[in-house]
């Protein structure tokens, strides 16, 4: 039965997302599998509270957190829809008091999962009604849920930005370490430092092409209080991220300094990009090459002045010698 | 079985592709077969680890600088030769601990500059009361880190012996020879300094006092 069900919503999954609320299902009325799933949703949202000790995969950590977004994109193309137990992969072993009743054996979808689908949804809905609680109704509603869902996200828009940056950034990750593979399979070059780093962060905004009428009012609900640790979490692990795939194993004080530096150009260049009207924004790539140039100048700056420091300094050693060779200092009487 | 490996709980490769093992994303094989520190499970874990690594490796940056400090005033007396060859044992276990976090990708402490500068002004200072100053600077120092991994020992033990075993290995390791160090003090000398009692208190409070700001900042 549940492996008819998969096929089935495999098969519907190949039809397309648009229709939700789908035909194979078709001895079951709409308003029925949306009550079903409001009821689904309601155990859900107990779950988190009741359950003690949460299954490992929906934990709450941030490591999971920080993929939610992508793998809700891929249960999202694998699932048409939310009704039955969702066709997610992971079978946890079934620790929560509610579910057991309800879901015969099959895999449910957590309410992180959940949440996640409707922002991925939402995402189509912000050009045009911005980054707010509306987009996130309507993405709710494509799903077929009501809009009344998004009582869920307690941090409204902030949710949903949010949600667009970890899938960023997960995008990000996966494009870089395809490319580290390629590299070391030997079917690519290694890239220099400074052109590995532009064309990360040039892939990395071009993500904000699609909202970019909407970014600036993006950036300023990351700013909020409440938001501010998690965006500087998120940008934290992305210049670490970029950093780690150009190749920096450092373990002193270039490793704060490059991050430093990357963070730097990321945030100006994203400024940058905002108020930029040029053709597929060149100005921003310009702009990003030479705040990259100018960082890799003053690194061989340093470098420069470390070695004529030392070098003055060995002259000076040297000259002290002389003098105590001169004034006799050195002999022993 | 594909479906087994996807319902692991999200790992992180010891390659550090952080992935969720659900998304399908291909895992990059490490490049090295043997790893000393297994890939965390979760990130309650990997803090767990990431304070650990850090803390050591700035201690064994710690004792270089020590090291460089009292080979600065004592390298060319008698004990120079000793001195250096306890330094480049430390040497060793700095580079170790430098794979280590290049591999984990963990995050050094902040206060390497900090430790770098104040080991080198203890290494010298002490070194400047004498052969006997350094010696006992020494013992204080090993002692100190000696314990501090003992407790490491202890805590990665009481959580899952197996599971930890190479980090087991390598911290006991660097902690043999950190006993060595210090018995090789005690054998020198340390304990005619004058003032030694208060000498090694004041320089294993200073040490408990930088392992506990390194393993949070």
């Amino acid at each position: 039965m549940a492996a008819l069900l998969r096929g089935v919503r495999a098969g519907r999954a190949l039809r397309g997302l648009s229709s939700v609320v789908a035909a194979p299902t078709a001895t079951t009325p709409q308003c029925s599998s949306l009550s079903r799933g409001f009821h689904r949703a309601a155990p859900r949202l107990q779950d988190d509270f009741k359950s003690d000790k949460p299954p490992p995969s929906s934990s709450s950590t941030t490591f999971h957190e920080h993929y939610q977004a992508h793998s809700a994109e891929q249960d999202n193309t694998a699932t048409a829809s939310h009704e039955g137990a969702a066709a997610e992969q992971a079978s946890r072993p079934n620790t929560s008091y509610q579910d057991q009743s309800g879901e015969q054996g099959e895999e449910y979808e957590t309410e992180e999962q959940l949440q996640a689908r409707i922002l991925t949804a939402a995402l189509e809905f912000v050009p045009l009604h911005g980054w707010s609680m509306e987009a996130i109704a309507s993405g709710a509603e494509t799903l077929g849920l009501s809009s009344a869902s998004t009582g869920m996200f307690n941090n409204g828009a902030g949710d949903l930005v949010l949600h667009f940056i970890t899938q960023c950034n997960s995008q990000l990750t996966e494009i870089l370490a395809e490319q580290h593979k390629q590299v070391q399979l030997g079917q690519a070059e290694p890239k220099a430092t400074a052109d590995f780093l532009r064309d990360a962060v040039e892939t990395r905004l071009r993500m904000y092409i699609p909202y970019i009428e909407s970014w600036p009012q993006a950036m300023s609900i990351l700013l909020l209080p409440h938001n501010i640790p998690d965006s500087l979490k998120h940008l934290s692990t992305l210049v670490d991220d970029i950093w780690y795939y150009a190749g920096d194993r450092s373990t002193d004080m270039n490793w704060y300094t490059k991050r430093a530096a990357l963070t730097g150009i990321y945030n100006t260049t994203e400024l940058v990009m905002l108020q930029d009207s040029s053709p597929d924004f060149e100005d921003t790539w310009n702009f990003l090459d030479n705040r990259i140039q100018d960082v890799v100048n003053m690194a061989s700056t340093a470098k420069q002045v470390q070695s004529t420091g030392e070098a003055v300094v060995q002259g000076l050693m040297g000259a002290a010698f002389t003098l105590k060779n001169l004034t006799g200092l050195n002999q022993r009487r | 079985m594909q479906r087994a490996a996807h319902t692991a709980v999200c790992v992180v490769a010891p390659a550090m592709i952080r992935r969720c093992l659900k998304c399908r994303v291909p895992l990059q094989v490490n490049s090295r077969a043997y790893s000393v520190v297994p890939t965390p499970r979760d990130s309650e874990e990997k803090d767990m680890l990431d304070r650990i690594l850090r803390v050591d490796h700035a201690g064994e940056y710690g004792a270089n600088r020590i090291y460089a400090g009292q080979m600065a005033v004592l390298g060319r007396s008698r004990t120079g030769p000793l001195i250096q060859q306890m330094w480049d044992q430390e040497k060793k276990h700095l580079q170790k601990f430098n794979e280590i976090l290049a591999e984990n990708r963990v995050r050094p402490t902040a206060l390497l500059p900090f430790w770098n500068v104040a080991g080198f002004v203890l290494g010298a200072s002490t070194a400047l009361l004498g052969k006997e100053g350094a010696m006992a600077c020494t013992v204080a120092v090993e002692e100190s880190i000696s314990e501090h991994y003992n407790s490491q020992i202890r805590a990665l033990m009481e959580k899952d012996p197996e599971r930890y075993t190479e980090l087991l290995q390598v911290i006991k390791e660097f902690r043999d020879e950190e006993m060595e160090h210090h018995d090789t003090g005690l054998e020198h000398d340390a304990e005619t300094v004058p003032g030694y009692w208060l000498l090694k208190n004041a320089i294993q409070l200073g040490c408990r006092a930088a392992i506990y700001v390194s393993e949070r900042v």
